[in-house]
């Protein structure tokens, strides 16, 4: 009997699925009509507020995806090669911490990070905006980064049983090219390019809430004066909280979307850009499955 | 199964000495920082004639403090922020009041902590249900369309409009007008259902704010369940295991003999929406049983990811929504005012949790691999 997923599958082979480039395009289309439109209806300080946000935000989505990468390349590496090496003490301590960060809800961890970084801005060691903002992503990635540590390890250990490792191993190239190169940059570009896109989703939900946290309810301590602006900061603003409580409006009469969509711009703004994002990237990831059969 | 429980309970026991020794040490700790900040804040307090209840007196200090210390912005900064915090910590500090009961971690702390912590617990276990039991639904009405071979309804929409002036196209104007925009309709609402579904929990609860009654755990259940992608997330993920066991050999096997493999909705040998939505579900004489199943034994482990980050969520929302009297707020004050004792102690108990969450899934996926592997 012929089931519908056979058809899907010849359908795949014969056009391979775009959807993930469909929706980087569709991202980029979307955040520029809400470009123009501000144009058109935001006030000037409230439009550069913005921009400084939406590119401070995805600047640091951007670092954390970096800063993710490289570290859970290392801790994956670092992991085998002391499992590979006998030294079972260490990977079992390795493991272990590992373990225990992953079992402390990112949001915790992210929190009782930036209450470090708190202080040292209050004692003037982190000045430039761009430091804080690094230090804000590196923050955000080492609750993250396990992700890539574990997609990492799994793509070792997927392939480390094949004929073609022993067979290079014999021919003697080193294990490290052979992970490097031959496992992880032509077999497994994909899977990291996916995960990266997938950690940016994440950096970007988890960066614009804690952001919003603190300002909202840390705001004598921390503020926007001292943490770069971000769009996760700019909604817990009062004039963006008082857009979005003015959505309620549409509920009792449908025709306020109109004053909606031109005298609350700037907290719908945010939210919007925020949730399309997410949106698009999540719709991203699933392309990049569906192309490459993840 | 052993070497993970031992797994869990080092890793319990090690936090749990960490943080007693934080407290500890906290404890004596917090006293002298208050000492610290009062010191560091009294000079200026003490000036004569300048009165920083004054915005015009403040404005001048400041000024003052940028003329004398030109390069050191952030810190004056700081210092105004300090003398502020300590004028205010004056009417808002509990630590600083008489007669508002105990102050630091006691026993009476505990207790309150300890009311608010099973009532985190509840609406945790509830929304962890849910999600699990909504996430696999939603995922296996995905799979079961896809297996149908059915477009978006975006594509159905312009398919049924190109058809429209076709002669095989039945009916009459008006029901082929609800034909066409049906799909439409759905479309729209996709549409609206993804925004939710991706919405963080305060662009939600704000949006809602003037109409529904924030305190009630009833709205926290739903914001959790609905919110922060959390949903929407971990349905892909089971849809994604459901794809990739329906690519498996045995399929086609169970397929040669004689299990059903029609995927239509409610007819004799199909999938019934009544199966999709009671449990325990069961799909007898159908090869769709054995994937949910290897599907369902896959994803047990994703439940530990799932269960941190629901809690990540409620987080989120309690904290952001500033939702009085709950765990995450009093968590969130405790680190405003200083009181790293108790909020050690608030993580303490959020990461045990996690903890004893993920010694359940251990002990429930090492059970059905018994079963499994036929050793049970």
């Amino acid at each position: 009997m012929k089931i519908g997923a056979d058809r899907v599958t010849i359908i795949h082979l014969t056009h391979p699925s775009r959807r993930h480039v469909q929706w980087a395009l569709l991202w980029v289309a979307g955040i520029a009509l809400v470009w123009g439109w501000d144009l058109l209806f935001l006030n000037r300080p409230a439009f550069a507020q913005v921009r400084t946000a939406l590119f401070n935000s995805l600047l640091g989505g951007f670092l954390v995806v970096v800063f993710s990468m490289i570290l859970g390349w290392a801790c994956a590496l670092l992991v085998y090669f002391l499992e590979q090496r006998g030294q079972t003490l260490m990977h079992l301590v390795l493991t272990f911490v590992f373990n225990l960060v992953r079992s402390v809800p990112q949001i915790v961890g992210i929190l009782l990070g930036y209450v470090f970084l708190t202080a040292l801005i209050v004692q003037d060691v982190l000045r430039a905006p761009f430091l804080q903002l690094l230090s804000m992503s590196l923050v955000v990635s080492l609750f993250v980064f396990l992700e890539v540590m574990d997609l990492i390890r799994e793509r070792i250990e997927h392939y480390k049983n094949l004929d073609f490792v022993d067979a290079m191993l014999c021919c003697g190239i080193k294990e490290h090219r052979i992970i490097n190169v031959e496992i992880l940059r032509k077999n497994s570009m994909a899977h990291l390019v996916h995960k990266a896109v997938a950690v940016f989703g994440m950096a970007i939900f988890l960066q614009c809430s804690i952001d919003f946290i603190i300002s909202v309810g840390l705001s004598t301590e921390v503020s926007s004066a001292n943490f770069p602006v971000t769009l996760g900061s700019l909604l817990a603003r009062m004039d963006s909280k008082q857009d979005i409580l003015a959505i309620s409006i549409v509920f009792s009469n449908v025709s306020y979307v109109g004053t909606l969509l031109t005298r609350h711009l700037q907290g719908l703004n945010i939210a919007g850009i925020i949730v399309y994002t997410l949106v698009c990237t999540y719709n991203i990831a699933n392309g990049l499955v569906r192309r490459y059969h993840l | 199964m052993r070497r993970k429980l031992i797994e869990h309970i080092g890793s319990i026991a090690f936090v749990t000495l960490i943080f007693a020794l934080l407290v500890v040490s906290l404890k004596d700790r917090q006293e002298a920082d208050r000492q610290a900040r009062i010191r560091l804040v009294a000079p200026y307090l003490n000036l004569p004639s300048l009165d920083f209840g004054s915005p015009r007196d403040r404005a001048l200090f400041k000024e003052t403090l940028d003329l004398f210390r030109p390069d050191s912005r952030a810190a004056n900064d700081s210092l105004m922020r300090a003398i502020e915090a300590y004028r205010q910590s004056q009417f808002t500090d509990p630590a600083l009041k008489t007669g508002v009961g105990d102050q630091g971690l006691s026993w009476a702390v505990l207790r309150r902590l300890g009311g608010m912590y099973l009532q985190f617990v509840l609406v945790y276990t509830v929304v962890l249900g849910l999600t699990f039991y909504a996430a696999q639904s939603l995922a296996m009405y995905r799979f079961v369309r896809l297996k149908q071979g059915r477009s978006s309804y975006l594509a159905e929409f312009l398919q049924r409009l190109r058809a429209w002036n076709l002669p095989e196209t039945k009916g009459g104007a008006g029901a082929r007008s609800v034909q066409l925009l049906l799909p439409l309709l759905k479309a729209g609402l996709k549409v609206i259902a993804y925004a939710v579904l991706f919405s963080p929990a305060y662009v939600i609860g704000y949006a809602v704010k003037t109409s529904v009654d924030m305190d009630s755990l009833l709205f926290m259940v739903l914001l959790g369940v609905v919110s922060n992608g959390l949903l929407i997330n971990y349905a892909n993920k089971f849809y994604t295991l459901l794809v990739g066991e329906s690519r498996k050999g045995y399929v086609e096997t169970a397929l040669v003999k004689n299990l059903s493999g029609l995927y239509a909705w409610n007819v004799p040998a199909g999938v019934s929406y009544r199966s999709l939505l009671l449990l325990p579900r069961r799909f007898p004489g159908h090869v769709f049983q054995h994937v949910y199943l290897n599907a369902r034994y896959q994803y047990l482990p994703t439940l530990k990811e799932q269960a941190s980050f629901l809690i990540t969520g409620l987080i989120i929302i309690e904290m952001a929504l500033n939702i009085q009297g709950h765990l995450c707020y009093e968590l969130l004050q405790t680190i405003l005012y200083r009181q790293y004792d108790s909020a050690l102690v608030i993580v303490l108990g959020i990461f045990l949790l996690v903890k004893v969450t993920e010694i359940l899934v251990d002990v429930r996926r090492y059970k059905e691999g018994l079963r499994y592997e036929n050793r049970g």
